[in-house]
């Protein structure tokens, strides 16, 4: 039954003197090591208050229970789960509520009540920036559900709950979080993966939030919320998972179109803002699969994606996929695209680790047959130029690709076989030796005059120091019996796939016994008997002893 | 409708002329002067014969199956179908028979025998008095041709029989009949088989027979004189020159003969030198009597001793023939060959080419007549002083210098165990055993006293001379560690310039040859060796390289022994070193790659061992930090030793360029103002370029350099300045390496621009040294690029024979034979045909032999029959006789008793 002190906060009017015992109440809850007392304390104040309108006092006495300074460190979470109970209750019982016709102390109730529950919201929200992660989750959970009552129970209420009130605040709370990861992936799976309603709103709330310009972590929070959004409703989805009670008529809610919108204005918004170089990357990396599909018009992201393109090196490289989707689907012009592909073949190309994802595109756009041969054969020339200080696992690639070119592009293979019929430049050659007729300074592919030159850098590859990549290079220069090479088989090597093929993981059994040098070299290091061939060092490992001293 | 039988009948007889106009009597009688008539009568019963058995339905066998379609089956018409005729061939078959089996059987268990050639004898056209007549013709020839007793040539050519020095003086009628092939014929008869045997004495008679009368006949009154004599003539020359080849024969069989002894004392392993011979010639001016008497005891101690060297012979240890001690020209020339061989080999090997199994078998036979050679110089390395010193030098391998891995270069070569050792090498296994089983540690004194006598003759003399040259300290044996713990163990009190003593009395003490387990230990004991260098390598206090050097030099040896121990030990360590620090690589992993360079050949197309290495080097220049100085010697060391393992395949490492350029680039004093090649730069984290105002002198790099240790700002200056001259001449190599690359000018372009950039860089005085070596290698490398521009041509890859359209016509066979098996795999349709060859060779032989048999049989019983008719016939006679006596007394008592009862 009711402590004495509980009694004495019955009455509102002495809600000024009862200020004075909720801080004796929760002295004594920290006093107290007794824990279970602390809980029946909640739950007899909790059940008071569900008795009877006298006790409303106690929602005052539970909020300074709830020890939210930002000094402490554990919120009284019963007490807040207690409170939460008390505020569905009340706002299920329409206690809420001002009916016009109600009493003028019903109304201050009602205010009065508006007021607590105010009050609560706003103490969640400051557990949930700056308590611990299982505090922040659980408050979450709380705010969510004093939401999902709200929308249902105060008519009305729903557009402001949503876009301005409790929802925004819970939403802010969440990104602006400073330890938040716990309580954004528990905000992203368990509310705006799973309801339908709430990844609406959190799209409307994210384009508003992201209007203005955000610092880089603020992005990167909203970037992580977004791409987790990547369920992309079909043309004909039912929408039917829904946090609250939506009310059917309501078609915004229901058309996959308005929430295609809204997820493009946050994704816009985002865009628009100020990013930092790897956002832009990691976001044209997951362009094609997890942004574009959210887009009614794809082409808002054009400015972005040519923005993206024109930087230059890996960020150009990532942006032409996208790009590549708007040239594709909505024919979008963008002048002059085979010279800037071919200004993309530069240094760091092949040792850059997006190589296979270029690759894989290119072999999009140099597949048509419709090409001019002098463009393929300057992406071939260059590509066997890079190919040159290329590390293996891109020559790999590279050589079938040329092979494939060939194929296509029979004209090409001047650039393998060229027999010199002319006898008077056979003559010429002979006496002068020639120059590549190729010019790498070229920018424009169509005048490099790479179909005159030959592609000695692959022939020179046949002798590459690792016995696969000679064999693979060896291709062109054998009968092509073969239709085409399947570029995927050999786009992702690596270097340590590559050692790791011959060494494996542990000793097998060798088939065949090492071959060992049958000559034992004098010396190693040292200079040791080198009078006894006359002071001239030569054999083995004499090239390393004249370069260093050991 | 045909004609009848009776009508039939008269036709043929007609055709084939027994029936014909009556001849006159002048013309019978001409005939038969000239032999026609028994021709005619010969003919007549042929072609009768041949009349009758067309007649006689009997003898003609219908074909077991009618075939039923004559129009559509290739060969219905062509079968001997109706012409089957088994009584003639079972009576040629019994004819063959009774010409050839039953004169064996006749002549079983009998030598000798007269094979009757006389002239004319089995010709069945002749008659009697023909025969008389020819015979008595050509011995009258004979003798016209014989009257000029002054023929002295003919005289000589004449071929005498003779036995003993004396002519064998035979019949003169039957001289001119002799052939000496047919005594050879039947010397050779035994050996042949009975099958062949009958064709080839077919043959003989055929000729015979050929020889006669195909000549002699047509014109027989012209020139039977020229004939006979040209026929004669023909046989003498055979006759010559058979007994000119008997005589051959017999003149080597008689040197063959004199060198018997020397091959009993070659047998016998020992050399003697040629004895000398006094007494022979006292014996040829003796009585020949006497001599003869002299000589005859000699003869039965040489019997004597004949039999005593058969009994060693059979008693002794069956030995090998040894091959001579070559000589050193000999040797010198086997040695070079030798390396020609293996060199030859290791261009294969870059090439890529397989060894094919044949040539690895040749080579193992190859290894195996090395073998051999070892194993003889081994085996008098027991009687004879060892020259294992003068070997060594002629090999050109110059293995471990205090310890003969001569005996190891054996076992090398093959596991086999060494036979003719076995005694030995288990007089010393039981030595070793003893040795064992004196305390290890305890007793040093005994043990270093005891070690020499014990180890293996070929280590026992430089072992010692080893133990008096290093400290006494040292124990002489050690166990042989089974991980490099233990091993440190060992280690821990022995000075480290005693390391490579101690591996070498380990290697000497577990020689394979002392134990069976020692080649397994010893491959441990390897693999503990590559492990123990790196982590010397690797220790802080790094060790002196000679001995580095000097356990490295004896892993390669062990390599020799066990080369999948070594190559998995490095790869092991290859493989730690790719998961654990790719990119930071330690001293220790360095001195692993520099030993793989030497221990294997690296210019292989693929290795188990170096193309890892090729790997991991590769992948640390390319992807590894580069920002310290530190970084920078060892990706100097790194590209150093790229270049190394290319010195000889010289293939294209594009790493190596990468890296040399970018360091250089980083290193340069001033940054080059705009990208100078397609290699991809990355610029290290702070700045370790050359100040321009310090003055830096370059010198060698050193390995320890490799080991990033705080410098001061001189000695940094002069690290810097001496890398960049390292990579200068690195590149200055790199474009001797790959001068003959198709693409070499764009490799080395950029490395022109680079240079330039640092040649532009060091005008001021500061770095003299370093203009001078950029300009001499920018120098070289403007003469390489030029010549490349000369030698540069246009591809020409694809001169290949154009391929033939793939046909999708089937491949019709002309004259189609169902019978006839079109397999396509070669091997299996040639095993069939080989199978039903077999089949049927083997049917026939079975059949024949089922023939054979019974017509043996059927030989004994009527022998036997004819025996018993035989019998039967004497009997009868006897008692008949008996009869007949008994009669003619009873006859005489009769008349006897007639007479007395007369008298009386």
């Amino acid at each position: 039954m009711p402590a004495p002190v509980d009694a004495s906060a019955i009455s509102k009017k002495r809600k000024s003197s009862k200020n004075g015992g909720a801080p004796s109440s929760k002295r004594r809850a920290v006093a107290e090591p007794d824990f279970t007392e602390t809980l029946s304390t909640i739950q007899d104040l909790e059940n008071q208050i569900a008795e009877s309108r006298k006790h409303y006092n106690n929602i005052a006495t539970l909020i300074s229970m709830l020890n939210v300074e930002p000094s402490a460190k554990h919120p009284e979470l019963a007490v807040a789960v207690s409170l939460c109970r008390v505020f569905t209750r009340l706002i299920a019982a329409g206690n809420l509520t001002e009916t016009s016709r109600a009493a003028e102390n019903e109304k201050i109730v009602v205010a009065w009540l508006k007021e607590r529950c105010l009050e609560y919201q706003r103490a969640l929200m400051a557990i949930m920036r700056q308590a611990d992660s299982a505090s922040q989750i659980t408050a979450l959970t709380l705010g969510m559900r004093l939401v999902k009552e709200r929308t249902t129970h105060l008519p009305g209420a729903d557009n402001n709950v949503w876009s301005s009130g409790l929802f925004k605040d819970i939403f802010e709370a969440v990104v602006e979080a400073p330890a938040g990861e716990d309580l954004r992936s528990e905000f992203v799976s368990k509310f705006v993966k799973e309801y339908e309603d709430v990844r609406y709103h959190t799209f409307g709330q994210i384009s508003e939030y992201a209007a203005v310009k955000r610092s880089s972590n603020v992005l990167e929070t909203l970037i992580a919320i977004l791409s987790a959004c990547d369920e992309v409703p079909a043309a004909d989805h039912e929408f039917e998972n829904f946090y609250t009670q939506v009310d059917t008529k309501n078609k915004r809610m229901a058309s996959v179109n308005s929430h295609k919108k809204r997820a493009q204005e946050a994704w816009l918004a985002i865009l628009r803002n100020n990013l930092s170089q790897s956002q832009r990357k990691s976001l044209l990396r997951i362009m094609v699969h997890n942004i574009e599909p959210w887009f009614n018009r794809p082409e808002l992201l054009m400015d972005f994606l040519t923005d993206s393109y024109n930087v230059g090196g890996a960020t150009s490289l990532l942006a032409l996929s996208g790009l590549f989707y708007l040239i594709q689907e909505k024919n979008l012009d963008y002048p002059q695209f085979y010279q800037k592909l071919y200004s993309l073949l530069d240094t760091d190309l092949l040792h850059s680790k997006h190589r296979s994802r270029f690759f894989r595109l290119l072999n999009t756009f140099l597949s048509s047959t419709h090409l001019p041969a002098a463009l393929v054969a300057s992406f071939i020339k260059r590509l066997s130029r890079l190919a040159l200080n290329a590390p293996p696992s891109a020559i790999v690639v590279i050589v079938p690709f040329i092979y494939n070119f060939f194929k296509s592009h029979p004209t090409c293979t001047f650039m393998m076989h060229r027999a010199i019929r002319d006898k008077q430049l056979a003559a010429n050659l002979e006496a002068q030796g020639m120059d590549d007729p190729f010019d790498p300074s070229e920018t424009d592919p169509t005048r490099t005059n790479a179909i005159e030159s030959s592609i000695w850098e692959i022939e020179t590859l046949q002798s590459h120091y690792h016995p696969n990549v000679a064999a693979i290079a060896r291709i062109i220069s054998e009968q092509f019996t073969k239709q085409a090479y399947n570029l995927e088989d050999f786009l992702d090597h690596t270097y340590q796939g590559m050692i790791h093929a011959e060494l494996g993981s542990e000793e097998r059994p060798m088939r065949k016994t090492p071959v060992v040098e049958y000559q034992i070299p004098k010396r190693i290091f040292t200079d040791r008997l080198l009078e006894e061939d006359g002071g001239l060092d030569s054999g083995a490992g004499s090239f390393m002893r004249g370069l260093w001293d050991f | 409708m045909p004609p009848s039988q009776l009508k039939q009948l008269k036709a043929s007889l007609r055709e084939s002329g027994v029936t014909g106009p009556q001849q006159s009597k002048k013309q019978k009688r001409q005939n038969a002067k000239s032999g026609v008539g028994a021709q005619n009568r010969n003919q007549r019963n042929a072609a009768l014969q041949a009349i009758r058995d067309r007649f006689n339905p009997f003898e003609i066998k219908a074909p077991t199956k009618q075939s039923k379609f004559d129009a559509t089956t290739r060969d219905g018409g062509s079968t001997t179908a109706g012409r089957v005729r088994p009584g003639v061939t079972k009576s040629l078959g019994e004819e063959k028979r009774r010409a050839t089996l039953l004169k064996e059987i006749n002549s079983r268990n009998k030598v000798g025998g007269l094979v009757d050639r006389r002239f004319g004898e089995n010709d069945p056209t002749m008659t009697p008095e023909e025969r008389a007549a020819e015979r008595f013709a050509r011995e009258s020839q004979r003798k016209m041709r014989k009257e000029s007793m002054f023929n002295l040539e003919d005289e000589e050519d004449e071929f005498q029989l003779t036995h003993m020095g004396q002519s064998l003086d035979l019949d003169q009628t039957n001289r001119d009949d002799f052939e000496a092939g047919d005594l050879e014929d039947q010397e050779s008869d035994d050996d042949m088989s009975r099958k062949r045997k009958r064709f080839i004495e077919d043959d003989g008679d055929m000729e015979d027979l050929v020889d006669d009368e195909g000549e002699a006949k047509p014109d027989r009154k012209k020139s039977k004189a020229e004939v006979m004599k040209e026929v004669i003539a023909k046989s003498k020359f055979h006759k010559h020159e058979r007994q000119q080849a008997k005589e051959d024969d017999d003149d080597l069989r008689d040197e063959l003969d004199k060198e018997l002894p020397d091959l009993f004392e070659a047998l016998r392993g020992i050399k003697q030198p040629p004895k000398p011979e006094p007494a022979k010639q006292d014996l040829e001016t003796m009585n020949p009597d006497r001599a003869a008497l002299l000589q005859e005891p000699e003869k039965k101690d040489t019997e004597k001793e004949y039999d005593q060297r058969l009994k060693q012979l059979t008693f002794d240890k069956r030995s090998k023939p040894t091959d001579r001690t070559k000589t050193e020209e000999e040797k010198a020339e086997e040695e070079a060959e030798r390396l020609k061989q293996l060199e030859e080999d290791r261009i294969r090997r870059m090439r890529g080419e397989q060894l094919s199994d044949e040539e690895e078998e040749d080579q193992g036979q190859d290894k195996g007549s090395e073998d051999e050679d070892e194993d003889i110089d081994d085996a008098m390395a027991f009687g004879l002083p060892t020259n294992s010193g003068q070997s060594r030098l002629e090999l050109g391998v110059e293995d471990e210098d205090d310890f003969i891995i001569d005996d190891d270069l054996v076992e090398t070569r093959s596991n086999v165990s060494l036979s003719l050792d076995e005694s030995d090498m288990e007089e010393e296994e039981l030595s070793e055993e003893e040795e064992r089983e004196e305390p290890d540690e305890e007793d040093e004194l005994i043990n270093g006293l005891t070690l020499p006598t014990h180890a293996t003759a070929g280590a026992a003399s430089t072992a010692v001379e080893v133990d008096q040259a290093a400290n006494g300290k040292l124990a002489f044996t050690y166990p042989c560690p089974n991980n490099h713990e233990s091993f440190l163990e060992t280690l821990k009190n022995v000075p480290i310039q005693d390391t490579p003593t101690v591996i070498q009395r380990i290697r000497a003490l577990h020689h394979p040859r002392l134990h069976s387990d020692n080649k397994a230990k010893l491959g441990r004991f390897a693999e503990i060796l590559v492990e123990h260098v790196s982590y010397m390598a690797n220790e802080s206090e790094q060790p002196p390289f000679s001995i580095v050097e000097s356990i490295l030099r004896h892993v390669h040896s062990l390599a020799k022994m066990h080369p999948v121990n070594v190559a998995a030990a490095f790869r092991a360590h290859l493989r730690k070193m790719s998961q654990d620090r790719p990119l930071s690589l330690l001293p220790g992993d360095l001195v692993i790659l520099t030993g793989i360079s030497t221990v294997f050949p690296t210019s292989d197309h693929f290795h188990a061992v170096v193309t890892p290495a090729h790997l991991c080097l590769a992948r640390y220049l390319g992807q590894c930090s580069a920002n310290t100085l530190a970084d920078f010697t060892i990706g100097a060391f790194a590209t150093s030793l790229c270049l190394q393992y290319q010195t000889a395949s010289k293939r294209y490492m594009p790493e190596f360029i990468n890296y040399t350029l970018n360091a250089l680039c980083n290193l340069a004093p001033t940054e080059p103002a705009s990208e100078l090649g397609f290699f991809p730069s990355r610029t290290s984290q702070d700045s370790i370029r050359l100040s321009s105002s310090k003055k830096a002198s370059p010198r060698k790099l050193h390995f320890r350099d490799v080991v990033a240790s705080t410098l001061d700002p001189q000695a940094e200056e002069d690290l810097k300045v001496s890398l960049v001259t390292t990579f200068v001449s690195l590149l200055d190599s790199a474009s001797d390496v790959w001068a003959e690359k198709s693409a070499f000018t764009e490799i080395f372009s950029p490395a022109r621009a680079v240079l330039r950039h640092l040649r532009q860089c060091f005008k001021s005085k500061t770095f003299a040294e370093a203009r001078d070596r950029t300009q001499s290698t920018l120098d070289k490398l403007d003469a390489h690029l030029a010549r490349a521009r000369l030698t540069r041509r246009p591809l020409f890859l694809h001169d290949h024979r154009p391929l033939a359209i793939k046909s999708a016509i089937p491949k019709f066979e002309e004259n189609f034979n169902p019978d006839k098996h079109y397999d396509p795999d070669r091997e299996r349709a040639e095993s069939n045909r080989l199978k039903a060859e077999y089949k049927r060779e083997r049917k026939g032989a079975m059949r024949e032999l089922r023939k054979d048999a019974s017509f043996v049989a059927r030989e004994k019983l009527r022998e036997k029959k004819e025996r018993d008719a035989e019998y039967e016939k004497k009997y009868k006679r006897l008692v008949a006789e008996i009869q007949n006596e008994e009669g003619r007394a009873a006859n005489d008592y009769e008349r006897e008793k007639r007479l007395r009862q007369g008298k009386r």
